[in-house]
């Protein structure tokens, strides 16, 4: 039940939002976002209780994996669009609102069904909903953004296709022709018996597919573009969850390959795609020009550090990848969400012409402040925590070396952050720049800064738990 | 069976190599449908001999989708296009052909564990069809502008249907008709978008969308 609402809720309200305009559009869409993370806790609540939920006879599927991912997305998307209203013009909320729900609902389908072909469906629709809205401002930049956005996640998610049409021909091949082939819990009992050649070239298809959804490297290279030229609230739900459904499609079909060819192909793999994802994020990190697109690389180098997570295997390197992937989707869609209000105070994206941060916006700066220090993995916050996790993984698996260039490149990326950070929020304060200091239009950014202090500091008695359910899934 | 899945594989082959070959617009777009015709062709054969009547829908769909529709919404797209591009030096058909070529050979490689893995009556047509995809996915990273990206990856798409027919005598009805919507709404959507660029920039060239550097 839960489950069909929190489907139903998002594209409903998309549906709604389609003719609504002004005051009540706005009302919608809060009340959209609302319903939607309540039936995420929902689900989350039941997942908890009873370990899975189905819905249409087993269409849709919820373990704690989905669970853990639809909680995601359900806390990104409320975030985002409480924040819409500041960033939309209220004239322009028609071409705004419905897509954004609709780009919510098409992430919670990749993350809730069982079908590993409606997920697939479900992945290339996130990219259909969302590129209207990269394109937001229709600019020649956007639009160059929008247009190369479109077109490498097609062409890379139509190389994930390729991979679902092997996985499913070796599943038919091995096992006949059956009515729930191509469902995640199928392929999980049959995974051993697949023939492993044919399932490891599949798992490269799908990794190369579902890897340039989440901007692994070298396939990222339509993320700084869309993430810096889409609206904030559109890139905090990009850089907080997208890349992670995509990596939700790898982390499934790995755990599939495992059990058909085991841990090694897989993990190697997504060791070195990780270090070359770190690699790429570290170069440009050093010397940002521009902020956003700096939050967007960043957004590459921490996909990284889940894929060495999972690379490394092993219950704390997938728990800490997994934990890895919800301190990052809040740390990063908060900064995402500041940097819109930056950019509407300022008039900029380019680093050098923000001076005076803390001064001038002191309820932002310091929001910013905070959260860029998270995202830097410092302690008292979570990202601390699951990349001690990660990296501890590595050395125990006997991945040293690998486990050693990705604590460098972390280095090398950590300086360019902070150096770009206190250009930003110290100095002269540039021009007239001001900001009302209203405290409760960062509430809920401090929530989500709060909840990181949690997941660094005291995990609440369900998260060691949920953790431990979903290693029982992928690596058991 | 063998032989006639084979022949509407190799077909297939023959066309996308001739779309590699031609330069001129109308000219691809023909060899696209006619490409699109071939896998259509493709499935009513595999769905008669097999006793698979779904693949008899699959087939109008393509028929309908694939031969008619998106080649109208590319037609559009590409109105305006010189017909005959004058041939600069060092863009004449060899090197991509050559390189297709390759592709061919790297495609029975690929497929090797595939293959193994199998007696099906079309396995032969199996690389054939990858062949077809991979040489889609070389025609969309060096297109040269809007339509040739988005010809590569119709191309791309294709080559991976008729592996899915080959290999595994279609897909379950729902993850077909999810990939028909989503071929559609691509060609749809990148159509918006390139009559935006036109509109702006006068011209469908993607190199002239150099901006975003960094």
């Amino acid at each position: 039940m839960s489950l069909l609402l929190l489907l139903a809720a998002p594209l409903a309200g998309a549906a709604v939002l389609t003719r609504a305009v002004g005051g009540v559009a706005r009302a919608v869409n809060a009340l959209t976002a609302a319903v939607t993370l309540a039936a995420a806790a929902a689900v989350v609540a039941a997942v908890a209780r009873q370990g899975s939920v189905t819905a249409l006879d087993g269409l849709l599927r919820a373990d704690a994996l989905s669970a853990w991912m639809a909680g995601l997305v359900g806390l990104i998307a409320a975030l985002a669009a409480l924040e819409a209203p500041r960033q939309v013009p209220p004239d322009e909320g028609r071409r705004f609102y419905p897509l954004l729900h609709l780009f919510t609902f098409t992430m919670l389908l990749a993350v809730t069904t069982d079908d590993v072909g409606l997920m697939w469906v479900a992945v290339e629709g996130t990219t259909l909903a969302s590129v209207f809205l990269v394109n937001f401002e229709r600019s020649r930049s956007s639009l160059e953004a929008s247009y190369k956005y479109l077109l490498i996640c097609s062409v890379g998610v139509a190389i994930a296709f390729a991979g679902t049409v092997l996985v499913y021909f070796a599943d038919v091949q091995q096992f006949g022709d059956q009515a729930y082939a191509l469902r995640w819990t199928t392929l999980l009992r049959l995974a051993p018996g697949l023939p492993a050649p044919v399932i490891q070239l599949a798992f490269v298809f799908l990794l190369v597919g579902y890897g340039t959804k989440a901007g692994l490297a070298p396939m990222h290279t339509w993320l700084p573009d869309a993430h810096s030229e889409a609206p904030a609230p559109v890139s905090a739900l990009m850089s907080g969850v997208l890349l992670s459904v995509g990596l939700y499609a790898v982390l499934r079909f790995k755990a599939v390959v495992d059990l058909a060819a085991g841990p090694d192909f897989a993990g190697r793999l997504l060791v070195a795609l990780g270090l070359a994802s770190l690699g790429v994020a570290a170069a440009f990190l050093w010397a940002p020009r521009n902020y956003k697109r700096m939050l967007a690389y960043s957004s590459v180098e921490h996909v990284g550090v889940v894929c060495l997570g999972l690379g490394f295997g092993g219950p704390l390197g997938v728990a800490g990848a997994v934990l890895h992937i919800g301190n990052h989707a809040l740390a990063k869609s908060v900064l995402f969400l500041l940097s819109g209000r930056i950019r509407a105070a300022y008039g900029t994206a380019e680093i050098p012409a923000v001076s005076g941060l803390l001064r001038a916006m002191p309820v932002t700066g310091r929001g910013f402040l905070v959260a860029m220090l998270a995202l830097m993995g410092l302690p008292p916050f979570g990202l601390f925590v699951s990349e001690v996790m990660i990296f501890a993984a590595g050395f125990q698996a006997g991945y040293a070396p690998a486990a050693a260039l990705g604590l460098a490149l972390l280095v090398v990326a950590f300086s360019g952050l902070l150096r770009a950070a206190h250009r930003m929020l110290y100095g002269p304060v540039t021009g007239q720049v001001s900001e009302n200091p209203h405290w409760a239009s960062a509430l809920p950014l401090g929530v989500a800064l709060l909840m990181l202090v949690v997941t660094g500091l005291a995990w609440p008695p369900g998260l060691a738990g949920a953790l431990g359910q979903i290693v029982s899934l992928l690596a058991p | 069976m063998t032989a006639l899945t084979n022949l509407l594989a190799f077909l297939g082959l023959v066309v996308t190599l001739l779309i590699v070959w031609r330069q001129g617009w109308p000219g691809r777009l023909a060899l696209f449908v006619a490409q699109s015709l071939l896998l259509a062709l493709l499935a009513v054969v595999i769905g008669i001999l097999a006793g698979k009547p779904g693949l008899l829908v699959v087939a109008a769909v393509v028929v309908l989708l694939k031969a008619w529709l998106i080649p109208r919404a590319l037609a559009r797209m590409g109105a305006g296009t010189p017909v005959l591009r004058p041939l600069a030096p060092g863009r004449s058909s060899a090197v991509p052909l050559l390189v297709s070529g390759g592709l061919v050979v790297v495609a029975y490689a690929v497929m090797l564990p595939v293959n193994a893995a199998t007696t099906l009556p079309t396995e032969g047509g199996i690389p054939l069809a990858f062949a077809m995809a991979l040489i889609g996915l070389f025609v969309c990273v060096t297109g040269r502008d809007a339509l040739g990206h988005l010809l590569g990856f119709l191309m791309f798409e294709n080559g991976i249907f008729g592996l899915a027919l080959l290999a595994t005598y279609g897909l379950p009805g729902l993850v077909e008709a999810g990939v028909f919507l989503d071929v559609l709404a691509i060609v749809l959507l990148m159509e918006g978008v390139v009559l935006r660029v036109r509109r702006e920039h006068d011209s469908i060239d993607v190199d002239r969308l150099r901006e975003l550097r960094g």
